[in-house]
Parts: structure tokens; sequence; C-alpha cells
């Protein structure tokens, strides 16, 4: 008996104390996907690497308005959104406390203006992602200045882009045959 | 049996199959239940279509380590044992009518959870020809546990959420977009030719997870200034990692940002 109580007491408690303490979870786990709002530029990087669909897109073309929207219900947890993000604003956090009584609490959702073109007035892509575009050139190298003077044709949807350039034959890059015969 | 008999409940070829309804005096039974519950619950896992991960992570549970016997959890053989219905996988056309006739069976007042990925909403089936997509299209749903699959702790916390000892954390948000919000680049030191070849050496190296985490520790070494302080912290990492595939990996990325850089 005493000898028993020995071998219980040298092998100690393998129960962890959850829930009545925080449960430490491994390095690399991968819990709730978190959405920084602020960094994101709904450029819908995440929404196509998603493999179960549990990340969506709605663009309402009416209002000027793009929602993303994850639904932690059908999400498995691959990371994937948090690889193709480039503005690092998804990641996975350790927060596995999932479980709600109500369906609607696994909606997070996130509604992002849409930029007008220039020309036509409709909308056509995010406003922080014409932003962004317009901050990787700066970063790339490019004078700010120079950046900045270009902004109307960032803001013009590439329809409208198409339709000038055909009006413009001088910046129409046809190919080295065609362009033989252009007016120069 | 008595419900599937009904003719409301009965299939049409076409449409989609009504959900129970809970009655009204055992929606209120389980109330007077939950509020004052001072005994244990016997669990009956209903397995409509899934993969058994779900499964096994229940019965990882149970194990001494996660030990939900100790709170009266037990998983039964039988649903007229049960208390809790626990629905895995994503309902399939061929497992409707055993799920219907399990919760049936199992006696009022009972709480079910949608257990899983698949449980709540099909998961990555929920397109599929042949499912129904989520418990809730079938029977009415209790508590949701997410996870693909649900780790053995988040199974304990929503099994304590269904039994009203715990409180649900997760609440749904909806952020509105602020006036003039905009996003700078990451790492506005380094160069983004650079940057990128660094991101995608690193993720050919170390897969795609991995990869973008490692990319973003060695750039958020190279923001430092000189390259002995770079040298010196990089060594202190690796030493502190002591991971001899994330010092080749990390040699790797210091030989293509330092032909960059110079």
């Amino acid at each position: 008996m005493l000898k028993l109580f020995k071998t219980i007491f040298k092998a100690g408690e393998a129960t962890t104390k959850y829930p009545f303490a925080p449960f430490p979870v491994s390095p690399g786990f991968r819990g709730k996907p978190e959405l920084d709002a602020e960094r994101c530029i709904a450029c819908a990087a995440c929404m196509v690497a998603c493999p179960a669909n549990a990340l969506s897109i709605k663009t309402d073309e009416a209002a000027g308005t793009r929602t993303w929207s994850l639904f932690l219900g059908r999400c498995i947890f691959c990371g994937r959104c948090e690889e193709v993000c480039p503005t690092h604003a998804i990641g996975l956090t350790p927060e596995f406390e999932l479980a709600v009584g109500n369906k609607q609490d696994l909606y997070q959702e996130a509604t992002f203006s849409l930029q007008n073109c220039a020309v036509c007035a409709r909308p056509f892509a995010p406003t922080k992602e014409v932003n962004y575009a317009m901050a990787l050139l700066v970063q790339a190298g490019t004078p700010e200045a120079e950046v900045e003077a270009q902004r109307s044709n960032f803001e013009t949807c590439p329809e409208c882009k198409r339709k000038k350039n055909v009006l413009s034959p001088v910046k129409l890059p046809l190919g080295q045959h065609m362009n033989k015969g252009m007016p120069k | 049996m008595n419900a599937i008999d009904k003719p409301s409940n009965l299939f049409v070829p076409g449409s989609m199959p009504v959900p129970l309804k809970v009655d009204e005096q055992v929606a209120k039974l389980k109330k007077t239940l939950l509020k004052d519950i001072q005994r244990s619950a016997y669990v009956y896992r209903v397995d409509c279509g899934g993969c058994n991960g779900c499964e096994i992570e229940i019965f990882a549970a149970i194990t001494p380590i996660f030990d939900a016997e100790r709170f009266g959890i037990k998983v039964v053989a039988s649903p007229r044992h049960a208390d809790i219905l626990l629905f895995t996988g994503a309902v399939t056309r061929s497992m409707r009518i055993p799920a219907l006739r399990a919760f049936n069976a199992a006696p009022d007042p009972k709480i079910v959870v949608s257990y899983g990925a698949c449980g709540c909403s099909g998961g990555i089936f929920h397109d599929l020809y042949c499912v129904w997509g989520g418990t809730d299209k079938i029977v009415p749903v209790d508590v949701y546990i997410p996870g693909c699959p649900p780790t053995p702790a988040a199974t304990i916390y929503g099994f304590a959420v269904a039994l009203g000892l715990l409180d649900q954390k997760l609440k749904g948000t909806h952020h509105v977009e602020g006036e003039d919000e905009r996003v700078a680049p990451i790492f506005p030191g380094i160069p983004l030719d650079v940057r990128v070849q660094i991101e995608r050496e690193a993720r050919r190296m170390a897969g795609y997870l991995h990869g973008r985490q490692i990319a973003e520790k060695y750039l958020a070494l190279l923001d430092l200034k000189t390259p002995q302080e770079l040298n010196a912290r990089i060594q202190q990492y690796l030493a502190q990692e002591s991971d001899p595939r994330l010092t080749e990996i990390f040699s790797r990325l210091h030989a293509i940002s330092s032909a960059a850089l110079g």
C-alpha cells in the first residue's frame, strides 16, 4: 500500500488544470485567425487562398463598399490566409476557446470603402489598396512627388485606362512589329 | 421514431430538410435543468459522415491528460443514456435518418452540440452534392464547437459552455473602415525587391507558413543598422533556437541580403 502511494507520488499528476487554469498551448499552435482591419487593404488574397471558403468577400457596388467576412464555423485553421497576406493584417492567434451558442457570433466582418474611377465614377478597387500600391511604388524607389502626380491614373479603372490608351496612340505598346508603322 | 414519421419532416426530393423544432415545454425543462445541474452529463457521439478526426479528439478529451470524466462527462454507447448529443461530420444524405433516429432516441431534455467545422457548417464539404452541410440543417443545435478538429481543450470548453458553466468568449465583430485609413508597407527600411527575394527563398526552404514566419524574423533582424550588429544578433538568435535547419535557411537568406545590399 505504501509502495503504491510512493509510486503515485513519484509519477505526479498528468491531468491538466484546464478549465480552472489557462491552458498553455504549444508554440506554433494554430488558433483563431484574427484580422487587424486597420492593416487590411481588402485585396482578397486571403479569400482566394482559403481552401475551406471560410473567407468570403462581398462587393456592394451601389453602396461603394466591400465586406470581408470570416466564418469561423468553416475555418480549418490552415494558416494559408496568414501566408498570403501582403500587409501582415491577418494571423493565427493561440485563441482556441471558440465554442458559441449563437451561430451569428462565429462571423467576423469588416467593411471597406471602394475607390470610384476618376473617369467613369464607378467603384473598381478598395481605396486602401490603391493607396497601398502607390506607397509600394515609393518604397521601390520612385520619387513620392512623381507617384502623387500620377494619382489620377491610379484612380482610373482598367477599362477606362484601356480606352484612354487607345485614344493616345503614342503610349500604346503594340509590340515591335506593330509599332514600326505607328506615327511617331 | 415518431418525429420522422410526421409528413412535415419527410424528405421531399429537391428540397432542403426542415430542422426539427424544440417543444416549448422541453425548452423550459432544459432551462430549469441547466440552472442548477447537479449530476453527470453523459455524451453520445453521433457520426454523421465525418472523417473521424473529430472522434479522435473527443477520445483525446477523455484520456488522463484532459480527463473530461472528472467533471462527470462520460461517453456512452447508446443515445438512450445520453444528455448531450455530439454531432460530428457534415451530415451526408444517407446519415440524416440515422442521426434523426439517434436524436429521437435520446431522452428530453437533451443538449445538442455541433462538433467541428463540418458539424458547424459543412466545413470543407459545405458545397458537396451529397451533404446537407451542418447539424443545424436537421436538428436544433445549442452549442457550436468550431475547429478542424477542435482540440481536447476546446472540446472541454465547449462542454462547459453547453452545460452553462462557462460563458461564451467569442463575439461576432463588424469593423467599418475609418476616415482616411492608410496602410504603410511592411519593413520600409528594406528595398522591396530584396524583401521579395528573401520571402521567396524562405518559403522555398521551409514551406508556406513557417517560411513566412522565418522570413519575417530575419527581416526584423535586418532592420538593424550596422552589419556587425546584424551578425551578432543573428548568431545570438540562432544559438538560442539551436536548430540546424533554421541555421541553414538563415545562412541562405543572409547570402541573398548581403549580395543585394552589400
